[in-house]
């Protein structure tokens, strides 16, 4: 076993180490999910404490590297580097093993548990102005402002710079509700309420996802908060809050008429079902069945026609409806606004 | 002419031996085999299948997500696949292969021993692990397998979410699964204790006994709290009862605390075994006794026991009260010294020593760099606000898979290669091996590292399928080329061991100078392990060169041979003083039969009829009796 | 034999590989339990009344005296052992007999009493139900297989004392130890509501 290919061989593997140590450099500023591309002040600390984290990481992981690559140069000597055989390694064994990591992880421990998890802690009841309800579903996010009658599904405004209370919980299975740019996540669990703060720096369009195992399509359940200026929220809100304007198209009597109304809730009509998503201000949402299509008009008439082959598992059926009721109902819902 | 009087005894007292220790040849020997080392042969073989199996799991999900959108698996397929990839590779591979391919055999080597304390409910350990294997795996094959995910949370797990077999193929099998895991840690705890050569005081055990004393000592304490858990879900699936639901006075948090509870130890339970791995080849191939012995050997035992205190880290994200986060961030901040303080003993070590990077110590080599890597990643989910951040994404998909694959699975296949010769008296192919440790190195890599990027991008995880505008294309497709490519270092590995195993050279008792006594006696060693009994002073028995001379002496001698049965000598606890002769028991037909009513009662259990399952475990029970009839001093 | 067996006994400075065992398996049980009084408290201190409206309180006196009776057996059961030990079979076998005698009409009346609970309350009812008959089933349980196996000892005792069964009998009496102090564990855990 040659020496020299030996040595190519480790140097072209420690050449693969510095350059995977740039790639999260990259990373920063890549995609819409990206924990390392923070808008609220608890992200940015979540964010700092991480680069500070991976530093010391890599600073670790090159000296254990450093002392196996001695090894192998030295493998024909018996003593440490500057002298010292066993007495020394030992030593050395106690401060690097213990000494080292005691400072170093109660550093870690002190900044990150006792002081950054304030940031990212739940805010108490009554310090926000704003309350938001979120309930998990299989497999969409139903979310409700306590104080309006305004509900809708997967798509949760919030104004600018102000500091949200976000209350979660579920009305099946486990879920996590997580807007990774935005802050940590949060479990949603049976029988619990649980608390996340949300508080946006920047006008922007932040999605997330499920993030905890929920069944067939936990893949495609994504929330996304939409932080706007306070003035346009409450636009928002108000139209939100407000029932369907009255409509007698023949696309509402389909909805009435097929097993839409028993699962769809649209304030304002006859229709309260509750299995499904509440759909009063569908036109206006910006995705179908929580991110599986966009919301437009081919796409609702592919969703609509054969739920299950977008989002096979999902509790919605297939509606055998003629193409003039299916075109007569998808522009009663895009009419929805 | 003294010698002419010497050697024919020599001869006859290793016939004698040979006679008392030979089992049955044929299917039916395997069958009722009690040897130690058939027995390690035999969970090596199957829990090679399930490690095949795993990894074919593994690479049908990697294809899925190879790409945005993939339509390669459904759903329902993909859930189970990487359900019963996690089940498979920790329940039916590292761990049955750490501890019962590798304990089974070298841990009476190791002691001096001739075999387990227990050597038929050794066999029943295999039978009940491979019966649960094949259990779990029935469902699969009807497309009826777990699907719930590896740790199965509740509501998710109940008739209400998933109506089918699914589950309860999880829960009955995994504590079925738990009965054979138990029964083995059992007896390895026993034998360290009882049947270590005279001499092997307790801080004269080789590190890989401390290693396999701290894991069974951990199984016998973790694995009740997962049983119970199984069996609540299972009362609550079929027989109504309310633990976990919160409309009846349940708690869903309740099943989270007892898995984790089981399962964060598990956790140790998987990588403390290749630890001893690691910590046998390291000397070995540097020629030097490992530095600070005692601190490594305290901090295997350490890192065990405060393994018990930290499980709710799994928990972060559920809504526990910030005071109980802290507390146990902080004692997962006090579990990472016990390992920090063996990964610079094993450096300094290699630093210290004259390493020769064989393929055995190149896989050391490997487990170093993937469990520093799969440590500090660990370190960083200690930090809550970061954990709740990056739980539930593929950075922590990353984190366990450089420690499972990483910090697991190199030591065993550096450990494949390094006992090959002593297991099958023939080396393994040098230049092949070394060529498959740099594949699966890259593969390894390749495949897991891109998992932390793509979890900070935001990507959770179980999921089958990923939207294209979120920047993780890129990097799931290395993911799925580095699997690839580990997959061909694993076959690489196989190969050369199975080409090995027929054309490789002989390799004699000792190719690598090993300091453990498995070293001491022939390759493959003979079914009574030593002719006679080792005398041993030090932790590196094969060392010292004294001593083995003196067996030698003491062979001819007739002394310490113990050839008037089945025989091998129980020492006491602490200091290794010799204590009594035992008679160990022939070959017995009852563990097979055992663990046949037991897989019997299981599946009467699957099938919620619960007069037969009580029926079969009658016959079990009886069996138990016939069993017992059988004294081993009579024969 | 028995008189070899007993010497042999005596003549060993370590416990018997056997002890170990059941030492080992103790521990494991033990532990089972502790997840399970874990889990009945972890449970009753989630819910604001405990056990819930329309389910009676436990009673205590008569799970009491059971367990009592039952932790007495603990008495024969080692002496037994230390008649054994001194090859004194027709002492250990008569030891043995009246400490199963009473265990099992424990046993008896303890099942009737689990039933007479089934027909009060149902563990489809309730987590306090549900908890409450898993710990006792399996405290039975428990003690079943200890009625088993002193049984089985006895038979094996007719034929005289080898090392094995000497061994096996010092494993049986632990295990009947161990059971006998989990029945006061559980028992405090299954009245505990009423004190």
């Amino acid at each position: 076993m040659s020496g020299d290919s030996v040595r190519r061989r480790r140097r072209r593997r420690r050449l693969v180490l510095p350059v995977t140590l740039l790639v999260p450099l990259l990373v920063a500023g890549c995609g819409d999910q990206n924990v390392l591309d923070p808008h609220s002040h608890a992200e940015r600390r979540i964010s700092k404490l991480w680069w500070v984290m991976m530093t010391g990481a890599w600073i670790g992981f090159g000296l254990v590297v450093v002392l196996l690559f001695l090894g192998w140069v030295r493998r024909n000597r018996s003593t440490l580097p500057f002298g010292g055989g066993e007495r020394a390694a030992t030593a050395l064994v106690v401060g690097l093993g213990v000494a080292v990591p005691i400072v170093l992880l109660s550093g870690l421990f002190v900044w990150s548990d006792i002081f950054v998890i304030r940031a990212t802690d739940a805010p108490r009841r009554g310090s926000t102005s704003l309350n938001v309800r979120v309930t998990g579903h299989q497999w969409y996010w139903e979310i409700k402002y306590p104080g309006t009658s305004a509900v809708t599904a997967n798509e949760l405004h919030i104004p600018i710079d102000t500091r949200v209370r976000v209350v979660g919980t579920t009305a099946d299975v486990i879920h996590s509700l997580w807007v990774p740019e935005l802050n940590r996540k949060v479990d949603v669990i049976p029988g619990r309420d649980n608390v996340m703060l949300l508080d946006a720096d920047r006008p922007g369009t932040y999605p997330g996802q499920c993030a905890e195992f929920c069944g067939l399509q936990h893949a495609h359940m994504e929330i996304r908060v939409i932080a706007e200026s306070n003035q346009r929220f409450r636009a928002w809100l108000a139209a939100e809050a407000a029932p369907a304007a009255a409509n007698a198209s023949r696309g509402a009597e389909v909805f009435m008429d097929e097993a839409c109304s028993g699962c769809h809730q649209i304030r304002g009509t006859d229709a309260r079902g509750q299995v499904g998503p509440d759909l009063t201000h569908f036109g206006s949402r910006t995705m179908i069945g929580a991110g599986v299509l966009p919301n437009d008009r081919e796409h609702l008439l592919e969703w609509i026609r054969d739920p299950q082959h977008s989002k096979p598992g999902n509790r919605m059926p297939g509606l055998k409806l003629s193409d003039a009721d299916l075109r007569a109902l998808v522009a009663y819902l895009e009419g929805l606004k | 002419m003294a010698v002419d009087v010497v050697a024919p005894s020599l001869e006859r007292r290793i016939e004698r031996l040979d006679r008392i220790w030979r089992e049955r040849p044929g299917l039916l020997g395997w069958l009722t085999t009690v040897d130690h080392k058939r027995i390690g042969l035999l969970y090596f073989f199957t829990t090679l299948a399930f490690f095949a199996a795993g990894g074919i799991e593994a690479l049908l999900i990697r294809t899925q997500l190879a790409g945005p959108n993939e339509r390669v698996l459904g759903p329902e397929t993909y859930n189970q696949l990487m359900t019963m990839h996690g089940v498979t590779m920790i329940f039916l591979f590292v761990i049955p292969m750490t501890t019962g391919a590798f304990g089974n055999y070298l841990v009476p080597l190791m002691i001096g021993a001739r075999d387990m304390a227990f050597p038929r409910l050794n066999a029943l350990s295999y039978w009940l692990f491979l019966g649960s294997g094949i259990f779990i795996y029935l469902g699969l094959f009807m497309h009826r397998g777990p699907n719930c995910g590896w740790f199965c949370y509740t509501p998710l797990n109940t008739r209400t979410y998933d109506p089918g077999p699914n589950v309860d193929f999880y829960a009955l099998g995994l504590i079925f699964n738990g009965l054979a895991t138990t029964a083995g840690a059992l007896n390895f705890i026993v034998t360290i204790f009882k049947l270590r050569a005279p001499g092997m005081s307790l801080n004269r055990m080789p590190l890989f006994i401390f290693a396999m004393l701290a894991v069974s000592l951990s199984l016998i304490f973790a694995l009740p709290s997962l049983t119970m858990d199984l069996v609540f879900l299972e009362l609550q699936r079929k027989a109504g009862f309310h633990f976990f639901d919160v409309a009846h006075g349940g708690d869903p948090l309740l099943w989270q605390h007892l898995f984790w509870l089981f399962g964060h130890p598990e956790v140790y339970i998987i990588v403390l075994p290749a630890f001893g791995i690691a910590t046998s080849i390291i000397p070995t191939f540097t020629q030097r006794k490992m530095i600070a012995f005692p601190l490594v050997a305290l901090a295997e035992l350490l890192v065990a026991f405060i393994g018990f205190g930290v499980w709710a880290h799994h928990m972060f994200a559920t809504g526990l009260p910030t005071i109980t986060l802290i507390a146990f961030a902080a004692a997962s901040m006090m579990v990472v010294i016990p390992s920090t303080i063996q990964v610079f003993a094993w450096t300094f070590t290699v630093v210290l020593g004259r390493p020769e990077f064989r393929a055995p110590l190149l896989f050391i080599g490997g487990f170093i760099v993937f469990f520093v890597i799969g440590g500090l990643s660990g370190i960083m989910f200690a930090a809550i606000p970061f954990n709740q951040v990056t739980t539930d994404t593929y950075f922590v998909v990353a984190h366990f898979h450089f420690i499972i694959f990483g910090a697991a699975v190199f030591p065993i296949l550096g450990g494949m290669y390094y006992w090959f010769p002593k297991v099958t008296g023939r080396l393994y192919h040098e230049r092949a091996a070394q060529l498959s440790f740099w594949l699966t190195f890259l593969g390894t890599a390749l495949t897991f590292f891109p998992m932390h990027i793509v979890g900070l991008l935001g990507m959770t995880r179980r999921v089958y399928a990923y939207s294209p505008h979120l920047g993780w294309d890129a990097y799931n497709l290395s993911e799925t080329i580095g699997a690839f490519i580990l997959t061909a270092g694993l076959l690489l590995i196989f190969g050369n061991l199975l080409w090995s195993r027929f054309r490789g050279t002989l390799s004699g008792p000792d190719p690598f100078f090993g300091g453990t006594l498995e070293w001491a006696t022939s390759s493959p060693p003979p079914e009574y392990n030593f002719p006679v009994v080792p005398k041993v002073t030090s932790p590196y028995p094969n060392w010292d060169r004294a001593d083995r001379e003196e067996d030698a002496r003491r062979l001819v001698a007739g002394t310490f041979v113990l050839d008037e049965g089945h025989e091998t000598p129980a020492s006491t606890v602490r200091d290794g003083y010799l204590d009594e002769v035992l008679s160990m028991p022939p070959e017995s037909p009852w563990p097979v039969v055992v663990a046949l009513c037991v897989a019997l009662l299981f599946t009467s259990l699957l099938l919620s009829h619960v007069v037969v399952a009580c029926v079969f475990g009658g016959l079990a029970l009886l069996a138990l009796a016939a069993w017992h009839t059988r004294e081993p001093e009579e024969s | 034999m028995s008189a070899e067996a007993a010497r042999l006994d005596r003549g060993r400075i370590a416990r018997p590989n056997g002890w170990w065992g059941i030492a080992v398996f103790v521990a494991t049980e033990a532990t089972l339990f502790g997840t399970i009084i874990g889990s009945y408290f972890f449970l009753r201190f989630q819910v604001p009344q405990w056990p819930p409206a329309g389910v009676p309180d436990p009673k205590v006196l008569v799970p009491l005296v059971l367990t009592a009776a039952l932790v007495a057996t603990s008495i024969p059961v080692q002496i037994a052992y230390s008649a054994a030990r001194r090859d004194r079979l027709g002492v250990a076998r008569l030891a043995l007999l009246l400490a199963l005698v009473v265990q099992a009409g424990y046993l008896g009346i303890q099942i009737r009493l689990f039933i007479g609970d089934l027909d009060k309350f149902s563990p489809n009812q309730s987590a306090y139900a549900s908890i409450y008959f898993t710990l006792l089933g399996g405290h039975h349980f428990h003690v079943l297989i200890g009625i088993l196996l002193e049984a089985w000892l006895l038979l094996r005792l007719i034929t005289g004392l080898t090392r094995y069964r000497l061994v096996a009998l010092q494993a049986t009496v632990f295990y009947w130890h161990f059971v006998n102090l989990l029945a006061v564990a559980v028992v405090l855990t299954q009245v505990s509501p009423a004190l």
